[in-house]
């Protein structure tokens, strides 16, 4: 009498254990690029706090999986850092945009750089260039002092791919720094310095921040699209969204939501 | 009850161990031994981890942690060494020549100073010491130098190091102050008694007592040195770097990152599982570490026992 009798209590406790999983619907599963985790993880655990539904199950990889992901179906929503290529991505994909993720560069407030080209961004922070007399418009002499992120960093990740694409890579000899702060302040107090910060770290940060092509790092260039530091964070679904991936889609991008709102503009730039 | 708490002291460890090292595994079997060993840029090998990119030829654990641990060597040896000479003559003056009122300033000064948090010596550090010897002790030659190399700034091994002796210093001083004290007066009587100079007295007598308490806060310290992350990860300089002696004096203004400091500047991408794997790696070297730091104390105590000298 005595197995049986367990193999009942330890099915109950099995189906105990596995209800609350199956009794609110399905769970979400979006994966996709890495360097929208932070902010879709942040965005998946608010969601269901303020609707009471399961947090969506969030994952990184790459835009690319994130996309092919969704069109294969082994997703109900992918992450794209990229904007959608027509032609190269699978048909049938619908791009939704979440929010815009940029970077500005910074110098010492004593090396007030009024303008850099893409170039000079490239050879500066490849390590082509070395040295502030090589750089128009410097006051700063001698030596680049350069500052980079932590690879793990998001504004690292945001830098690279906006700046330097594929190919290019931010010079091994950079320091990198494991914080916005600790960027800000180090560049702060080298007159040599060059580095790089999301735009909520440059207010009040006492650096100089550099316009690109002409168009000055701020927030309102940013979001008309001006400025050329930004890119771009997609949802892509498999046609229009439907059924929960619509809804938290929905919830992520409708323009009252203060507690979206309040989460993008702590590291990126809110679309509204 | 007492037991019970024991007990689960205990099992609170040996969990920890259990999580950590086969955490910690992947990393090693996908390395071997060349985990600890030289190889290429560690920075380079980070970010193809975080990243999911592997390099060219390598699997994405591939990883060569010798930098990391030649900078934990450099900054908590040089520390350690230089905290202990200054501790043990602060200790003398301490005890056998300061007078009475310095006395009572300075001993309750030192017991404060061991409890600030190593956060606040990373902002003083990053804040004042590293832009300081940026633009005073580095010359722009020298920056040039190596411009090709590496980028020094002033958050370098010198910062570290002086910050970490600074940090360690007063647990020293305390416990080899207290050490003195116990010293019985009739030792130190009975050597002036027999002709012994003052200094003589102090070096054979005094300080010989106190060795296992010296020996005690020397393993006390270089254990807050190993673990010290927040400070080193602010002012070492970041970069995975094994800066290299034969470069002169310029050494000393090289960048370094210790272990600890690796894994707070990674613990962004912990998500990401070969970056997780990698920083449990570390965590488990600096846990044996931290293991036969103790085990050497108590070695070498006990061998100073055998020649009669309390502990």
């Amino acid at each position: 009498m005595r197995a049986p009798r367990l193999l009942i209590a330890s099915l109950l406790v099995a189906a105990a254990l596995v209800a609350p999983a199956s009794a609110f619907g399905k769970r979400l599963i979006i994966d996709g690029s890495t360097s929208m985790l932070p902010l879709v993880q942040k965005l998946a655990s608010a969601y269901a706090k303020s609707t009471g539904k399961p947090a969506p199950k969030v994952g990184g990889g790459q835009s690319a999986v994130g996309i092919n992901d969704a069109a294969a179906g082994r997703v109900d929503i992918g992450d794209a850092s990229r904007d959608p290529i027509r032609g190269v991505d699978p048909k049938g994909l619908v791009f939704t945009k979440v929010a815009r993720d940029g970077v500005c560069v910074i110098t010492n407030s004593s090396n007030p750089l009024p303008n850099l080209s893409q170039e000079l961004i490239e050879g500066i922070f490849t390590g082509a260039i070395r040295d502030w007399s090589r750089v128009p418009g410097a006051t700063a002499t001698g030596p680049i002092d350069l500052f980079d992120r932590d690879a793990a960093s998001g504004t690292q990740d945001a830098f690279q791919q906006i700046f330097l694409g594929e190919s290019l890579k931010i010079s091994p000899s950079a320091t990198p720094e494991s914080s916005e702060g600790l960027e800000v302040s180090s560049v702060g107090s080298d007159p040599s310095a060059i580095g790089f910060t999301s735009f909520a770290a440059t207010i009040n940060g006492g650096v100089h921040t550099v316009s690109l092509g002409g168009v000055p790092c701020t927030l309102r260039n940013a979001k008309s699209g001006q400025y050329a530091g930004v890119r771009n964070f997609w949802f892509v679904t498999k046609g229009v969204p439907k059924g929960e991936a619509r809804k938290f889609i929905e919830w992520v991008v409708k323009p009252g939501n203060k507690t979206v709102r309040s989460i993008v503009s702590s590291e990126w730039i809110a679309i509204h | 009850m007492l037991g019970a708490a024991a007990f689960a002291v205990l099992a609170i460890i040996v969990a920890m161990l259990v999580t950590v090292f086969a955490r910690a595994w992947p990393s090693f079997s996908h390395n071997g031994l060349a985990w600890f060993g030289p190889g290429g840029d560690v920075d380079a090998q980070l970010r193809a981890m975080q990243q999911l990119q592997p390099l060219p030829g390598h699997s994405v654990y591939w990883f060569r942690a010798w930098p990391l641990i030649w900078g934990t060597l450099l900054t908590t040896g040089l520390a350690v060494a230089l905290a202990l000479v200054i501790a043990v003559l602060a200790a003398v003056f301490l005890t056998e020549f300061a007078p009475a009122p310095v006395k009572r300033v300075v001993d309750p000064a030192v017991r404060l100073l061991a409890g600030v948090p190593s956060v606040v010596y990373g902002l003083i550090g990053i804040l004042a010491i590293a832009p300081f010897v940026n633009s005073h002790l580095i010359s722009q030659h020298r920056k040039e130098s190596v411009t090709y190399v590496v980028q020094l700034n002033g958050a370098d091994l010198t910062t570290a190091t002086l910050i970490l002796m600074v940090m360690i210093l007063p647990i020293l001083v305390a416990i080899t102050a207290d050490a003195l004290e116990s010293v019985p007066p009739a030792w130190r009587e009975g050597s002036l008694a027999l002709g012994v100079n003052r200094w003589r007295t102090i070096w054979r007598v005094s300080l010989r007592a106190a060795r296992p308490a010296i020996i005690a806060a020397t393993i006390l310290g270089t254990a807050r040195a190993l673990g010290e992350a927040v400070m080193l990860a602010m002012v070492s300089g970041g970069r995975g770097f094994a800066a290299n002696p034969l470069d002169g004096l310029t050494f000393f203004f090289e960048p370094v990152r210790p272990l600890a400091a690796t894994i707070l500047q990674n613990s962004e991408g912990l998500s990401n599982q070969p970056v997780m794997h990698t920083m449990y790696a570390i965590g488990a070297v600096l846990l044996v570490s931290a293991a036969m730091l103790s085990l050497t104390g108590w070695a070498v105590r006990r061998r100073l026992g055998r020649y009669g000298i309390q502990t």
